[in-house]
């Protein structure tokens, strides 16, 4: 993963792949908005065509799947979790995955707005009850005694890195969080979807002018990052230019990166897609 | 501007005055015949959503059929598009900068509201005034990502006279009480009818939207035939674009008609809607 970085914020010990390691307690949110920000002037520009050719490329790919599917098998849906494969390392060392990675997102989105978070595990229920997501909420009050509190070490965990790495948005950048994108091709006999986490920017017309957060609670980070190049996908088919810049944060190490989007990753991911549809045993 | 908007705001397309006046007639005939009572039923409160529902195969979620639906709770997301609109009237009034900003202060709103005693208040700032903080921070994410999504998707500067937000127009039949249309719109300008579209692209979404132009259409003092009505989905950023010709009209009519042969509705729950 690259660094975009003015020289002050490059990072002194960087990972192998150009990440970064966070040191819990270290505020660092500030060091993440001045990546994401970067320099107006070395935005990367993108082909006005290139989401033309490439909604092209995927409907007749989609069509191709669409015609060995059976008429009423209903729209073939297809997220990251489908074209990028399933496999996760989520941090799973005694509590369900899922539930915290549903209660980190919930709390996330406390964070970008701005919000205190005193109780991690209470906060979280709380903000997932308003939310209307019983399912976790019953999942947590199902646990023993031990596995909530382990549950509870392990958000305190994830959150403490989370409140040192959200940045605080000014609410002229206009972030929003949770934001669903969701592409029929072939007449909507498949559908591309996927959400962003958390979406910073003002759309412009013709010009890429978004910065895409991912908030992964495990990993694993290269699968993660191919998960933002599918939502840039996703954005180029929706108004025509990608993220400019998407930033990955993994909660349960403070690990961040920060990259711009190239055509080149686009062309990549589309191609993947349009292969992944292609394949004999993706009707099934 | 914005695609959306340039679509909004476009000339209307002709119509003869002739053709379009027939068919009103047409469809006010055909609904004065629809509204009479039915045994064992009460009002028909006819929504985008019974058509949705009438229209839908069986197998869909959408065509479940009465009594397959959760009964109505609040929730971030069913508060999402109430606060949002309220956010969006607030940012044209110049009473907020952003969307985060007038989100926060229409919760504020409905804070003050219930803890004065005020007569505004609603059942939606109830539920509001009752959350913890935590609580009124996931309802205020899921209502600023709504208001973003359609803050950001018009150019609001190209609007001669200030579009009206999130106004609901019901036309109650004058051969009945028993019958009533409602016509959905997020934004409206003399030019055209903005609807926010959920879920998937769908065959009913053309009957939705000429419901919305029937009542338009029915509730107008002029014969001119009203604006156009753009479906919009903010998931896809595809529009659907329904001109108010005569065969608009005879389609919501038709979906009407449908709805109430079909007793789709269960009049108790969609008396709420």
């Amino acid at each position: 993963m690259v660094l975009v970085a003015p020289s002050p914020l490059v990072p002194d010990a960087a990972t192998d792949d150009g990440t970064r390691s966070e040191v819990p307690g270290v505020p660092s949110g500030r060091d993440l908005l001045a990546l994401l920000r970067g320099d107006h002037a070395a935005r990367p520009s993108f082909d006005p065509g290139l989401a033309g050719g490439v909604r092209a490329w995927l409907e007749d790919a989609a069509f191709e799947t669409a015609s060995v599917r059976a008429e009423r098998a209903g729209s073939l849906m297809l997220g990251a979790r489908q074209i990028l494969g399933t496999a996760t390392t989520h941090d799973t060392t005694d509590v369900a995955p899922r539930l915290v990675d549903r209660l980190v997102h919930a709390l996330f989105r406390q964070l970008v707005f701005g919000c205190r978070i005193e109780d991690p595990l209470g906060d979280g229920l709380d903000a997932l009850r308003a939310a209307g997501d019983e399912e976790t909420v019953r999942g947590v009050a199902a646990l023993g005694g031990p596995a909530r509190a382990a549950l509870g070490t392990t958000l305190d965990r994830h959150i403490a890195h989370l409140s040192a790495l959200v940045p605080r948005f000014a609410p002229g950048w206009m972030p929003r969080t949770d934001d669903y994108v969701a592409i029929p091709l072939a007449g909507g006999a498949v559908v591309l979807h996927g959400v962003f986490d958390l979406l910073v920017g003002i759309p412009q017309s013709g010009t890429a002018s978004l910065c895409a957060l991912g908030l992964s609670t495990g990993g694993p980070w290269p699968r993660e990052r191919r998960t933002l190049h599918f939502l840039a996908l996703l954005e180029l088919l929706r108004t025509g230019t990608p993220p400019f810049r998407v930033a990955l944060l993994e909660s349960a190490t403070g690990r961040y990166g920060v990259e711009d989007i190239s055509e080149e990753h686009l062309r990549a991911m589309a191609a993947h897609v349009a292969g992944w549809l292609g394949r004999s045993d993706t009707c099934a | 501007m914005t695609d959306l908007t340039a679509t909004l705001l476009a000339p209307p397309t002709r119509v003869e005055p002739s053709c379009w006046q027939a068919a009103l007639d047409e469809a006010r005939a055909a609904l004065a015949g629809l509204a009479v009572r039915r045994p064992g039923t009460g009002p028909f409160r006819i929504t985008e959503h019974e058509i949705r529902l009438a229209l839908s195969p069986a197998g869909s979620p959408a065509g479940a059929g009465p009594g397959s639906e959760a009964a109505f709770a609040w929730s971030a997301r069913t508060a999402r598009r109430a606060l949002g609109l309220a956010a969006i009237r607030l940012l044209l009034d110049g009473g907020a900068r952003s969307p985060l900003e007038a989100v926060r202060a229409r919760l504020q709103e409905c804070e003050r509201w219930v803890s004065e005693g005020s007569a505004c208040a609603s059942q939606l700032d109830r539920w509001i005034a009752g959350l913890s903080a935590a609580g009124r921070g996931a309802a205020a994410a899921d209502a600023v990502t709504w208001t973003t999504r359609l803050w950001c998707a018009l150019d609001w500067t190209a609007f001669d006279t200030a579009p009206v937000v999130g106004r609901d127009r019901w036309w109650d039949s004058p051969h009945s009480a028993l019958l009533a249309l409602r016509g959905r719109a997020e934004v409206r300008c003399p030019s055209g009818h903005l609807v926010v579209l959920q879920g998937p692209r769908r065959d009913s979404v053309r009957s939705e939207l000429a419901l919305v132009a029937l009542v338009e259409a029915l509730r107008s003092r002029s014969a001119a035939p009203p604006g156009r009505v753009v479906g919009w989905w903010p998931d896809s950023g595809h529009l659907v674009r329904l001109e108010p010709e005569p065969g608009v009209l005879r389609l919501a009519t038709d979906a009407v008609s449908l709805v109430l042969a079909g007793g789709v509705i269960a009049p108790a729950v969609r008396a709420a809607a």
